[in-house]
């Protein structure tokens, strides 16, 4: 069961790169490239068909079956294509690569410590996604799983991926060993790092690759998120996808609407990991329909995001309302909206969050120096106008959610920058790699 | 700006970020945090006594966050309450609910056990752990 379980990953994820790249591999950062999207694809299909299989009753042997079927079929129909252009070449300094490994080896070591003295996870890991996963393996009936009488902090509306693959893991390994969860974390972790940093250099060569590793990398706050076995970094992994996925394909001639559809299918892959996917979803739609007014894109985006939102307008029929639906009232969201020290408080919360160093180092200040000074210059691109309707979006989301705002916004902002900050690291690195291309 | 100051800016940044990582995992936090004991033990004797699924009742003497008003003042207690429920899953623990046919006592301090379930009119069935308890209605 489990050579069938990894055959199901490593097909359906090889399928739906063969079948949404328009060419072969060139080199080896392509195919490095196309294996890590693979991989987060694979991973996040197998847990979506899982969730539908739980839905519908279908056995999960049956289902990694059809998953083996769907991806051979998919790799079968996407042979004898044309290879593609190489990867950029601007090799990196020797110097650079040392710090590469420091940086890995710092992060890696991080990942370890917190994981040795939070051996659970972090708070919302057994608080929401472990538990989730332990509900799926233990309750045999989802109403169980997803009972209204569990206390709102389990967040049973929240969808399921993270959960899911934990869950199947638990089952395959017979037992569920804590191990599972963390090996989890570790590969989403690592997925995180090299989607950015091979896609920079897929499109600028290694100098920007290993420049967008030491972003994300080196967020003092990376290494904890990733081992708090919580669904952020896995939701930044396809937010991440899917904004490289828009660059590949924008960077061609013609935008390939396959790749399009592929970086809609990762976005979907989001929405069903976290609530706040359907939010970067439809942002990254509309930065792409606002920045390239290409219907036909927009519309393949949307289409290869349908499965996964299919299945979450699916599992919110078992669902207890969110929150923000069961706590709120019209009335207190009127209040809140017009109340004027809401926005002020969130105005100062936010800048104080910006310079926090012992959470960002100096990162998030650079990175606003340099949107603020160099890219707002620059013609505008689907991904980062994306992130900029994102992070718009987060003032009235704030403002309106029924928990003292101080307490929401201090247990909650982090994961929410971590889950935009590969992506962040992806569009600036690009902008600066095309600008410093031009002088 | 050329590529190589880029180059040189983020090499600083990355210094600065590993060297904030390092010093908090292996400096600050080793002097000044602890190692958190894992969760499962603690309800591991009171998860042999109860149903394997279900519904059960659940009490502690620290308040669990029902709503979004109290969420500032009962960390405490909700951390409690979460643990039980995430050790004891897929038994679906009710908080309050003193008069279900199993309750599960969480205590902060396992010495008011017996003010509890005397205030609460509860019958202890076993205290298999220090700080947790079964209970059921007199």
């Amino acid at each position: 069961m489990i050579a069938l379980a990894l055959l199901a990953i490593g097909l359906c994820g090889a399928g739906l790169v063969a079948a949404g790249f328009p060419d072969r591999p060139a080199d080896g950062t392509d195919r490095a490239l196309r294996i890590c999207v693979g991989a987060a694809l694979g991973a996040g299909a197998w847990s979506a068909a899982y969730a539908a299989g739980r839905m519908s009753g279908i056995a999960a042997g049956l289902k990694d079956v059809i998953l083996c079927c769907a991806g051979a079929a998919l790799l079968l129909l996407g042979r004898r294509k044309p290879r593609a252009a190489p990867s950029a070449v601007d090799p990196a300094p020797r110097w650079l690569w040392a710090l590469l490994v420091c940086a890995s080896v710092v992060a890696a070591a991080s990942f370890l410590e917190h994981d040795w003295r939070f051996p659970d996870g972090g708070w919302d890991a057994w608080m929401v996604w472990n538990l989730r996963a332990r509900f799926l393996v233990r309750a045999p009936d989802l109403r169980t799983v997803f009972s209204p009488n569990l206390l709102f902090w389990a967040h049973p509306d929240y969808p399921w991926l993270v959960p899911g693959v934990v869950a199947q893991g638990f089952l395959l390994a017979g037992r569920e060993s804590s191990w599972i969860p963390e090996l989890v974390a570790a590969g989403y972790g690592v997925l995180a790092v090299a989607t950015v940093s091979l896609a920079l250099a897929r499109l600028h060569g290694a100098r920007w690759g290993v420049i967008g590793a030491l972003g994300v990398a080196t967020l003092p706050t990376f290494a904890i998120f990733a081992s708090n076995q919580q669904a952020d970094i896995p939701l930044s992994v396809y937010v991440s996808c899917a904004a490289a996925l828009l660059m590949i394909a924008g960077a061609s001639a013609d935008r390939s609407l396959r790749l399009v559809a592929l970086a809609g299918f990762s976005a979907g892959l989001g929405t069903w990991t976290k609530n706040e996917g359907a939010l970067y979803a439809l942002c990254l739609a509309a930065g792409l329909l606002f920045r390239t007014r290409d219907w036909r894109a927009t519309f393949a985006f949307a289409a290869g995001a349908l499965p996964a939102v299919a299945l979450l307008i699916f599992f919110k029929r078992y669902a207890p309302p969110n929150d923000l639906a069961r706590f709120s009232t019209p009335a207190t969201l009127i209040a809140h909206a017009l109340d004027v020290r809401r926005w002020g408080e969130l105005l100062l919360q936010s800048l104080r969050r910006i310079v926090f160093f012992q959470v960002f180092a100096l990162w998030l200040v650079a990175e606003l120096l340099v949107l603020a000074v160099w890219v707002r210059r620059l013609p505008g691109t689907a991904v980062g106008t994306a992130l900029f309707l994102a992070a718009v979006a987060y003032a009235p989301i704030y403002v309106l959610q029924p928990q003292p705002l101080t307490w929401v916004f201090r247990t909650s902002v982090d994961r929410i920058i971590l889950q935009l900050w590969p992506a962040a690291v992806l569009a600036t690195s690009l902008a600066l790699a095309r600008t410093t291309a031009r002088t | 700006m050329t590529r190589e100051r880029i180059t040189a800016a983020v090499a600083m940044l990355a210094a600065v970020g590993m060297l904030r990582s390092a010093g908090l995992h292996f400096v600050s936090e080793p002097l000044h945090d602890f190692r958190r004991e894992r969760i499962d033990p603690r309800y591991a004797p009171a998860k042999a006594l109860l149903p394997p699924a279900g519904e059960i009742g659940y009490v502690s003497d620290e308040p669990v966050a029902t709503g979004p008003e109290t969420v500032e003042t009962t960390s405490a207690g909700t951390r409690l309450f979460e643990q039980a429920q995430y050790a004891l899953a897929p038994l679906v623990l009710r908080y309050g609910d003193d008069r279900a046919p199993f309750v599960l006592a969480n205590l902060a301090d396992p010495a008011s056990l017996a003010e509890l379930a005397r205030e609460r009119r509860l019958l202890v069935v076993a205290e298999p752990f220090p700080g947790t308890a079964i209970l059921r209605p007199r």
